[in-house]
């Protein structure tokens, strides 16, 4: 038996079915499966649905009755609400397994896939940009702090940082708009608002991308200005703990150079809470942040999931909530594996 | 001689050649205006934005409301709320037939589309065709629609069914263009034509067929087109043609459209960038605004918050209860507490807007009701004659020592209602009731209403129609039994009851209310019903909202006077600011 081709393929098959990635890939796919799930339940959970908010307009527009709201109402969308849950349920799968997330409810005949092409590439770059920027920001910062406790920058960045992280994105971005643009006249309200300016021709331009990063510089320091404490305070708190770390003392007893032990040793292992933190960020990269876009009328995902929200548009929450399920998997994914690269012990007891 | 008869060839020549680049210049009346109106609308972005005419999300509702949908594609006639007149739009002319068997409107000989076709019957034709299909209200008046001549259609009513509703319909119905859905409306009619109805797969199909339609262009009958790549992350732009009979008389090359809700227009307004805005802005808002130096305009919004009672519990069943509740609370207070200057206390209490009842009631019946100014003493002595008194904590309770007790849900996202539940139940409370608010989500507290799953609750009164029928609507029809589904009860207000020693139907005598042409019937109808409405107080209607418009006069000019009639027009279909911007009484500073 033992050589067989069956017994090579049935060793093959035991080495991927043992293997990690595979373990990750399925442990993945059963988190998404959950989540969606999960997610096709609650959203239907909420209340008033689709039809029912069409028929609360044209009763309060209209002053139809009840029955003739609902008939007019029933005829706009390709939705029955009294279809039995599970069937829609094993519709919805079925699509899904297929890759069709399915069309939306309120715009009818608008795939979900073009909603979502549509929108999440300015969140990407948005929120990206303001999470990269305001990670980077954090970590220099709160390492600096810890490195010179008790100094200038550390008290002063403390109560900077606390103040920040406390003030909600909203009132940052409202106050941006009013101070710096209604007050200070710093720059003309309409021409920060939105993703791009209508005049500028698309492509890889100068014009287009000076646009691009000013209409992106508002959101993206509203994002920078609301999360850069939380990275900073936690950056901080983690040097600290490190810095206490024996092996610490035992480098500088053996007179390494100062530069090898804050990046080699401080930084690296300070670094390591804050890498699940980032992943899980990273994951809700993809979610955009609603009320930023919304202010700002920015084009992202978050400005569709509110008016998905708002319209009780399943088809398109469902869409949106799997995209960021799935970024947040996958994120977490990479944050496993970028922590073993970071942490040689995980990887060891990975191996035992 | 032959040099002087070479100068005038040349000459001729010279001239001809001027003479044919003249015919291929614009006249006057081609070229587009100047100036650039800025206002704002929550229209929705590609792929979602369409202009599909007929679906409720996306398309050109979604995308123009019905403000900006009218510089697009015109209805018939404007409706002037303080003479009850319409004035021409798309339409030339129109009215009844002697016996009010049909309806007739005459289109305007020079009204063109933008792409020069003329606007005819058949375009009136195939905008009802796929109207009936889509399950449109008119056909609860209208049986079928007949062509006369190139601009002249008939509408026949159903039996009985001719009325100043049914001309309303008729009148504020945005004309379609056959060249978009001539194709789709002969289906329609077709498909009715053999007697098929909603029940039939074939009818859903060809709904959803429309539902998914993408017309490529966007054909007007106003002075305005845009396409979709006028329709920007920040703003769309409405673009002048010349081909409308419009064209000529508005003073706005462009109109530009900035997205968003009162959040994001907000700093727009107090920087200078919007002309005029429609949002619901909170008072400190506007007081920023009057601290800007930008000018306000007010006008009715046609409808206010109601205090709601559940008829089926003790004690909101009793009269007196009820009736006691319109006398505790301040409505002046409380309409300054929903919406500071945006809400006005009702005077009349009659079910009817109070620009309205002088129209609508007879005086004698204006002088029977009872305008329940804010009086505890006699809502004491209303309590007491119904057998409840203060027990010892200063509450109000029955002989067995039931206190009036309740629970006030409010929807909470809405800014207003809410303000005027908190204000209620703070002032019923101090009187010695015991209320307790509860906020719930909108979509919730409706369904609630709807079930009739709450004591205490709020929700709209009175319409944006100027109809006592469509008035009256809400919410006794609205969120009562009459006008629910089976298993609703709503308020459960009882519709059918012994009143001046007579049965009678409520539901039927609003109905009757703005049925056929008999206006006098109508207004001796309408004050008998707000006769029992302001004596039954079924529900409180507590105030008025009023729109607080910003209306940047450094922008435009022709701001009208406070004291001109066309004010009076609520805001929505009958907005004052659609027949101006057409009529070009407004124009770029």
């Amino acid at each position: 038996m033992e050589g067989t081709p069956a017994h090579r393929l049935y060793d093959a098959i035991k080495r991927v079915v043992g293997s990690y990635a595979f373990r990750v890939v399925v442990q993945g796919i059963l988190t998404l499966w959950a989540v969606t799930t999960f997610t096709f339940v609650l959203i239907r959970q909420m209340p008033g649905n689709p039809i029912q908010i069409k028929i609360d307009q044209l009763m309060d527009q209209r002053q139809l009755s009840y029955d003739d709201a609902l008939k007019s109402a029933a005829g706009l969308y390709d939705f029955d609400p009294d279809e039995p849950l599970i069937q829609q349920y094993v519709k919805y799968i079925g699509k899904l397994a297929r890759g069709d997330l399915g069309k939306s409810i309120l715009s009818a005949g608008t795939p979900v896939a073009d909603q979502i092409r549509r929108y999440l590439p300015w969140t990407l770059f948005s929120v990206g940009s303001g999470l990269l920027i305001s990670f980077t920001l954090g970590v220099l910062l709160g390492m600096s702090m810890a490195y010179w406790r008790g100094g200038l920058l550390d008290n002063t960045m403390t109560v900077v940082a606390s103040i920040m992280y406390g003030v909600p994105d909203f009132v940052i971005a409202l106050l941006l708009l009013l101070v710096a643009g209604v007050q200070l006249e710093l720059f003309k309200v309409g021409d920060v608002l939105g993703g791009i300016s209508q005049d500028v021709e698309a492509g890889f331009n100068v014009p287009y991308i000076t646009s691009l990063v000013q209409h992106a510089g508002l959101p993206v320091l509203t994002y920078v200005w609301t999360t850069v404490g939380g990275w900073i305070l936690t950056m901080k708190s983690s040097t600290i703990s490190t810095l206490g770390e024996d092996y610490i003392t035992v480098a500088k007893a053996r007179g390494l150079p100062e530069r090898r032990i804050v990046l080699a040793y401080v930084g690296r292992n300070a670094m390591l809470p804050l890498i699940t933190r980032l992943a899980i960020s990273i994951g809700f990269v993809v979610g955009g942040s609603v009320i930023i876009e919304f202010i700002f009328q920015y084009p992202g995902l978050g400005r569709l999931l509110y008016t998905a929200i708002n319209g009780r548009d399943y088809t398109t929450m469902q869409g949106v909530f799997l995209v960021i399920s799935a970024a947040v998997v996958v994120s977490n994914i990479l944050a496993d594996l970028v922590f073993g690269l970071l942490d040689p012990r995980v990887r060891v007891g990975g191996q035992k | 001689m032959k040099r002087y008869l070479q100068c005038l060839l040349i000459a001729a020549l010279v001239l001809s050649l001027v003479g044919a680049a003249g015919l291929n210049k614009p006249a006057q009346a081609q070229e587009a205006p100047s100036g650039v109106w800025f206002g704002t609308w929550p229209y929705v972005l590609p792929p979602e934005h369409s202009f599909n005419a007929y679906v409720t999300n996306g398309g050109l509702e979604t995308n123009l409301g019905v403000g900006f949908r009218s510089y697009v594609e015109l209805p018939m006639a404007f409706y002037m709320w303080s003479t009850g007149e319409y004035l021409p739009l798309l339409a030339e002319s129109w009215g009844f037939s002697d016996d009010n068997s049909y309806y007739w409107t005459k289109i305007r000989e020079d009204a063109t589309w933008s792409n020069g076709d003329p606007v005819t019957a058949d375009d009136v034709l195939a905008t009802y065709a796929i109207g009936r299909l889509m399950n449109w209200s008119d056909f609860a008046y209208i049986d079928r629609l007949e062509k006369v001549d190139e601009k002249t259609v008939n509408y026949i009513f159903l039996e009985g069914q001719g009325s100043l509703l049914a001309e309303r319909f008729i009148l504020k119905n945005y004309i379609r263009d056959a060249y978009t859905y001539g194709e789709l409306a002969t289906k329609a009619q077709e498909l009715y034509d053999s007697g098929k109805t909603s029940e039939d797969p074939e009818w859903t199909e060809l709904v959803d067929e429309i539902n998914a339609f993408r017309p490529d262009e966007l054909l007007a009958s106003g002075p305005y087109t845009y396409t979709l790549d006028d329709v920007g992350d920040t703003y769309m732009t409405l673009h002048w043609h010349p081909n409308s009979i419009f064209s000529d008389s508005v003073n706005f090359g462009e109109i530009r459209i900035w997205a968003g809700e009162t959040e994001a227009t907000t700093p727009l307004v107090l920087s200078g960038e919007i002309a005029h805005a429609t949002n619901v802005y909170p008072p400190s808002t506007l007081e920023a605004f009057a601290a800007a130096g930008i000018n306000t305009v007010a006008i009715p919004r046609g409808y206010g918050p109601a205090l709601l009672f559940q008829h089926d519990t003790w004690p909101w069943n009793i009269t007196e209860v009820r009736q006691a509740s319109a006398l505790v609370i301040d409505r002046e207070e409380n309409a300054f507490l929903t919406n500071g200057l945006g809400a006005t206390a009702t005077q009349y209490m009659a079910g009817l807007a109070d620009s309205m009842v002088p129209l609508w009631m007879t005086q004698e019946a204006i002088d029977q009701l009872d305008r329940y100014e804010f009086d505890p003493d006699r809502a004491a002595e209303l309590l007491q004659s119904a057998g409840f008194e203060r027990n010892a904590d200063g509450k109000w309770a029955d002989a067995d020592g039931n206190v009036i007790t309740a629970e006030f849900k409010f929807p909470a996202e809405f800014t207003d209602f809410s303000g005027m539940a908190l204000n209620a139940t703070e002032q019923l409370n101090e009187f010695g009731f015991d209320i307790t608010a509860r906020a719930i989500p909108w979509q919730q507290c409706a369904d609630d209403i709807r079930n009739g799953d709450f004591e205490l609750s709020v929700w709209s009164w009175s319409s944006q129609s100027p109809f006592p029928a469509r008035q009256f609507y809400g919410p006794i029809q609205r969120f009562n039994y009459v006008g629910l589904t089976q298993g609703q009860k709503g308020m459960n207000f009882p519709m059918e009851f012994e009143w001046n020693g007579e049965m009678i139907d409520l539901d039927q005598m609003i109905n009757d209310s703005s049925a056929g042409l008999d206006i006098e019937k109508q207004v001796e109808i309408t004050s008998e019903v707000a006769l029992i409405i302001n004596q039954l107080m079924p529900f409180v209607p507590l105030n008025e909202l009023i729109s607080v418009e910003p209306f940047n006069t450094d922008l435009i000019d022709g701001l009208p006077d406070p004291d001109d009639p066309i004010l009076q027009n609520p805001s929505s279909t009958d907005h004052f600011i659609i027949y101006s911007l057409l009529t070009g009484a407004f124009s770029p500073k």
